[in-house]
This record gives structure tokens, C-alpha cells and sequence, in this order.
């Protein structure tokens, strides 16, 4: 395998997602040196926000500035990838845990060749192999693969990495190689984009904190204690299927293994009383809180820290001291 | 319209996960194996779509090992679509994404197909590849975690949305195209009795696995995680103790304080 480290950077509202820089951490662990990190940024903004990596380590960032991939789907991005994969010989292909980089995984490898793994947890070099961990059954299980070949493509999973610092410098802007984009693949496009408001659903399955509500809000007037919560953490708001089917909250905030699976750094289960079809969706959650008035809960056999109470008094008490520690 | 749903025979969702003696991979031995719920979603898409479109088919197409395999397609065919396709395969032909997405392409190449429908990860290893590969392999675009699909007669072109990191999304898309769906937005029907039964009988179209190019993803150890040993609980009078407990126990010992 080629030692070539590509990075496919995603830009949302011409800034580069943190997913991206995560990606980029696993790169210059893989990369022959320092500074031989290549990232490629594509769309009409791409060299405005090539500008921002060089304080993450990144020394040379190839560009397409073609305004048509603003709203092209990734399809449209691997043609591009792989026109650079191939241009620079890179063995590897790393791309950040978000649904873009889900997508571009699957296309590039196919369109390039390369075997591939998404959701990797951890990434190292094994000869000419690359070894990749990952979670699987939604977390109840963690499996270890050896993508073995002459070029790689790895997703890696959201928040499993830091984004890397460096000496903040000014990396080489180079333009990718040009390459003709498919009509079919221009034919399909993004036509607008509700952003995620704070805290709101979207961003879910992105947040490092999700607090989700169950049957012990009892109300839908009452679920704004974890709202409030949430907002103070700056989370995302989940649900358990109980509180999505009575309405209370759209089955889009719904986790679990019926709904979206998650896997933040925090997750915070608030009158849930922990049925493995919720378990199935959070499990893999790096620290689980649980609050909950009952003491025999399933809940606190997953929780990492409980406390048996009355969440209507500590949801309120936990916002306030949350503000207070975060001085918001 | 012709519609092509691929499927996947995954481990039923309250399984009790086993390490296989040479601890690369799960233990089979005793599993019930089921339609992800992913490709429930897309099969009910498949299925509305179906109902709307006059003139249309399903097919639906499994790449795998006997029985699961059979058995996933035939409840598929109890759920409503018109015929199948078994791509058999064993091993790393059935396990690796790549492969699974090379051996689909081919089966699906060979059928009518306006639109190719899968869940946009499966409930099992979660790679979510395979959707993606095809339409590469089929030339055509495709998406990821896709709701709300519609197909609009007037322009030929889909119409539908996503939930990603950057908002709620809207699309549009000439056919062909592949779609892999999110999970669990279109409350899937259940099969009824005389429709299962009917299935058993239903012919399945068969067809052998080819090797494929570009490197293995090899399965090298499959590993369960020590059970957790119970949640520390937070002793406190007041729920402000609670409070400043639980927020010095982030901060201080796991860390995770935001």
C-alpha cells in the first residue's frame, strides 16, 4: 500500500466540519511525516476555507472550486477523490463520520477500487494492512478488521477523535485535477437546507450530548426541563419511543433501535426507564447518566452515574448548576 | 416503475450476541435471523411507491448463505414484492461490503431497475456501504439516510429528505437512482397469513457470487464488551447536591463536562 494520506474534507456553510479535522488526527498518525497530510475541499468556497487547516497540521490542500458540487451530492465529490487518490498515489482515503462521509466511503471505494470500513473507533497501520475497530449491533459489540489491499477507504466515527493542533501555519493551496463529472450526477442536487435549530433533532446523531426525555416527563408541556437541560449543555434533545408514539415529540427525536442510534460523549436518560429497544440506541454512549424515581430501573445497570429522584426537581436544580459551571 | 429493493438477513434485535469459538466473528449457532429494519423501511417504501404508480413491480434482491438468505426474500415476497433474487454467497463474499455491493450490482444490472431501494445501513455490522457502492456500480447517484420519498410523474424526478449534521435537506433526483433509506420513518406493514403461506411456494430466482477486485475486508476478531457493573449512584439531600455532585463527577472524574 501507497504511504499517501487523503483527507475528503466536508464544508458546511464554507467552513470545514469538525468531523473533518477528526479525520485529519487519524491522517497524521498514518502519514509518512509531518505536514504530508493532503486534504481535498471541494465547492465555490473551498479555498477560502483551505485557509483554516494549516492550524490543524495540514500542509498542502488541493481544491475544486467548481460551484456546481455546492449542492451536489457526494457521488459528485468521489469523481473528484478519486481523480486525486489516483494523482497522488495515496494508499488511504480518510473521510469524517457524518452522512456525507458515509456516502463518499461507499462511492469512492467502489469507484477507486479500495476495501472499506465506516465508524472506525481506531485506525492503525499493520504492514501493508490497515487494522480498523469498530462498534457494531449498536454498540453491544466491538469487531476488528483488516482491510487488506492496495488502497483503503476508512469513515471514521464522529467524536472518537480529537481534532488535531499544530503550529499554526499556511498550507499550499494546490487545484485538484480537473476531471469531467458524470451528467446524471450533476442532474441530482440539494435544493435548500433547513439549518438544525439548537438543540432541535437533526443534529442528533452529531451531538456529544444528547439528554432524552421518557414515559416519566409525563407531560409534553413538561419536556421542556430537557430541553433546558440540553440547551444548557449545548446538546441535542432525544426521546424514548414511549414519548415519540404518545406525540408528545416527532419520531425524528426518537432513540433506540426503532429510531436513530447515537453514540455521544454524554447521554443523559431523564425518566427512562432503560427497555432494550432503547438501550439498542444509546448504548454505545461513552458516559450514560441516568435520573429516574425508580431505584430497580434497567436504566442503572447501563448508567455509568444515577440518581433516584424526583426529575422535576432535579432537572431544574442540574440546568442551574450546568449554567453556572459553563458561565452561560 | 421497476423497483429493486436489496435486502439483508441480520440477527433479530433482542439476540443474545455470542463470540464464534475462533472469536473473529459472531455465533450463528441458534440465531434467528430477520429483514433488518432498514430495509423494512425500504421495502415499505418500495411498496407505497408500488401502490401509487400504476404498472409497477418489486423485486427485491439478497446477496448471502442458505437458509437466512431464502428466508429474508420470502418474507419480503409475503410482504408484497413481486419477485426475488438470491445472490448465494458464504464467507467473506457475503460479509465483506464491497463484495456484497459487487454481487447486488450484477444481479441488479441483469433486471429491469428505476430505481433501486435499500436501508441505508444494516442492524448488524453498520457499515452502511453497500447503498452507496451500488450506485457507483450502477452508474447512477445515490443517497444515504434518505425519508420522505416521493416520485413526482410530471418531471421523472424523486423527490425527498434527509437529517444530517447540517439541517434537514431536501433533494431532487433524476432516475435511476439509489436510495438507502433511514430507518423506521414509514411505520412498516406486517405480513398477513395467507401471504406468508403463500411465499413458501413463490419462486426465487438464483444466481452464484463472483470474486471481486480490490482487496478483503477480513473479520479478525469480534469481541463483547465486560458487562457494566451498575451505575455509581449519587447520595444527596437536596437536589442542588445532586446537581453539583453529578456536574464535579463529569468534570472531574469521567471527563466528559462540555
Amino acid at each position: 500500500m501507497s504511504p499517501g494520506v487523503l483527507v475528503v474534507g466536508e464544508l458546511h456553510d464554507g467552513r470545514v466540519v469538525p468531523s473533518t479535522l477528526e479525520a485529519v488526527g487519524v491522517a497524521r498518525t498514518l502519514a509518512p511525516g509531518p505536514g504530508e497530510v493532503v486534504v481535498l475541499l471541494a465547492g465555490s468556497r473551498s479555498r477560502a476555507a483551505a485557509a483554516e487547516l494549516g492550524a490543524h497540521g495540514v500542509g498542502r490542500v488541493l481544491v475544486s472550486e467548481d460551484a456546481r458540487l455546492d449542492t451536489a451530492p457526494a457521488a459528485a465529490i468521489a469523481v473528484v477523490a478519486t481523480a486525486a487518490a489516483r494523482a497522488l498515489d495515496a494508499g488511504t482515503v480518510l473521510v469524517g463520520g457524518t452522512t456525507f462521509g458515509r456516502d463518499l466511503a461507499g462511492r469512492l471505494a467502489a469507484r477507486w477500487s479500495a476495501t472499506a470500513a465506516t465508524g472506525a473507533t481506531d485506525v492503525v497501520r499493520d504492514g501493508t494492512a490497515l487494522r480498523v475497530r469498530r462498534p457494531v449491533f449498536g454498540g453491544r459489540a466491538t469487531e476488528t478488521l483488516r482491510l487488506d489491499g492496495p488502497r483503503c477507504v476508512v469513515a471514521i466515527r464522529p467524536h472518537a477523535f480529537a481534532a488535531p493542533a499544530g503550529s499554526p501555519s499556511s498550507p499550499t493551496l494546490e487545484a485538484a485535477p480537473a476531471v469531467e463529472i458524470p451528467a446524471p450526477l450533476l442532474a441530482a442536487r440539494r435544493t435548500g437546507v433547513e439549518p438544525t435549530s439548537a438543540g432541535a433533532g437533526p443534529g442528533l446523531t452529531d451531538a456529544a450530548v444528547v439528554v432524552s426525555g421518557g414515559r416519566g416527563v409525563r407531560a409534553p408541556e413538561n419536556f421542556r426541563l430537557v430541553e433546558e437541560l440540553a440547551a444548557a449543555l449545548g446538546g441535542a434533545v432525544g426521546a424514548s419511543r414511549a414519548v415519540t408514539d404518545a406525540g408528545w415529540r416527532p419520531a425524528t427525536l426518537q432513540v433506540g433501535q426503532t429510531g436513530k442510534t447515537v453514540s455521544p460523549q454524554l447521554y443523559i436518560a431523564v425518566g427512562i426507564s432503560g427497555a432494550i429497544q432503547h438501550l439498542m440506541g444509546m448504548i454505545s454512549s461513552r458516559v450514560i447518566v441516568a435520573v429516574n424515581n425508580d431505584a430497580t430501573a434497567p436504566i442503572f445497570k447501563v448508567a455509568d452515574y444515577g440518581i433516584v429522584g424526583d426529575l422535576f426537581q432535579i432537572l431544574p436544580a442540574l440546568t442551574a448548576e450546568v449554567r453556572r459551571a459553563r458561565g452561560t | 416503475m421497476e423497483i429493486v429493493v436489496c435486502v439483508k438477513p441480520v440477527p433479530e434485535g433482542e439476540t443474545r450476541l455470542r463470540v464464534r469459538a475462533d472469536g473473529k466473528a459472531l455465533d450463528p449457532e441458534g440465531v434467528k435471523f430477520v429483514l433488518t429494519g432498514y430495509d423494512e423501511s425500504a421495502l415499505e417504501q418500495a411498496l407505497l411507491l408500488k401502490e401509487a404508480t400504476p404498472g409497477s413491480r418489486v423485486h427485491v434482491v439478497a446477496c448471502g448463505p442458505a437458509p437466512r438468505t431464502e428466508e429474508v426474500l420470502r418474507a419480503s415476497i409475503a410482504l408484497g414484492a413481486d419477485l426475488a433474487t438470491w445472490v448465494e454467497a458464504t464467507g467473506e463474499l457475503a460479509s465483506d461490503p464491497l463484495a456484497v455491493a459487487r454481487a447486488l450490482a450484477a444481479a441488479v444490472r441483469a433486471v429491469p431497475h428505476d430505481l433501486v431501494l435499500c436501508g441505508k445501513q444494516a442492524g448488524d455490522h453498520e457499515e452502511g456501504l453497500v447503498g452507496a457502492a451500488l450506485g457507483e456500480l450502477l452508474d447512477a447517484p445515490d443517497f444515504g439516510a434518505v425519508v420522505d420519498l416521493r416520485f413526482d410523474p410530471a418531471s421523472g424526478r424523486l423527490r425527498f429528505q434527509r437529517s444530517t449534521e447540517g439541517g434537514q435537506e431536501k433533494w431532487e433526483s433524476p432516475l435511476p437512482c439509489v436510495i438507502a433509506l433511514q430507518q423506521a420513518w414509514n411505520d412498516p406493514r406486517t405480513a398477513k397469513l395467507p401471504a406468508i403461506l403463500k411465499s413458501r411456494k413463490a419462486p426465487i430466482a438464483k444466481v452464484p457470487a463472483t470474486p471481486a477486485d480490490g482487496g478483503r475486508s477480513i473479520g479478525e476478531r469480534f469481541e463483547l464488551p465486560p458487562p457494566r457493573s451498575g451505575a455509581k449512584m449519587i447520595e444527596f439531600k437536596t437536589p442542588e447536591e445532586a446537581a453539583e455532585k453529578l456536574v464535579r463527577l463529569l468534570k472531574e472524574e469521567a471527563k466528559v463536562f462540555p
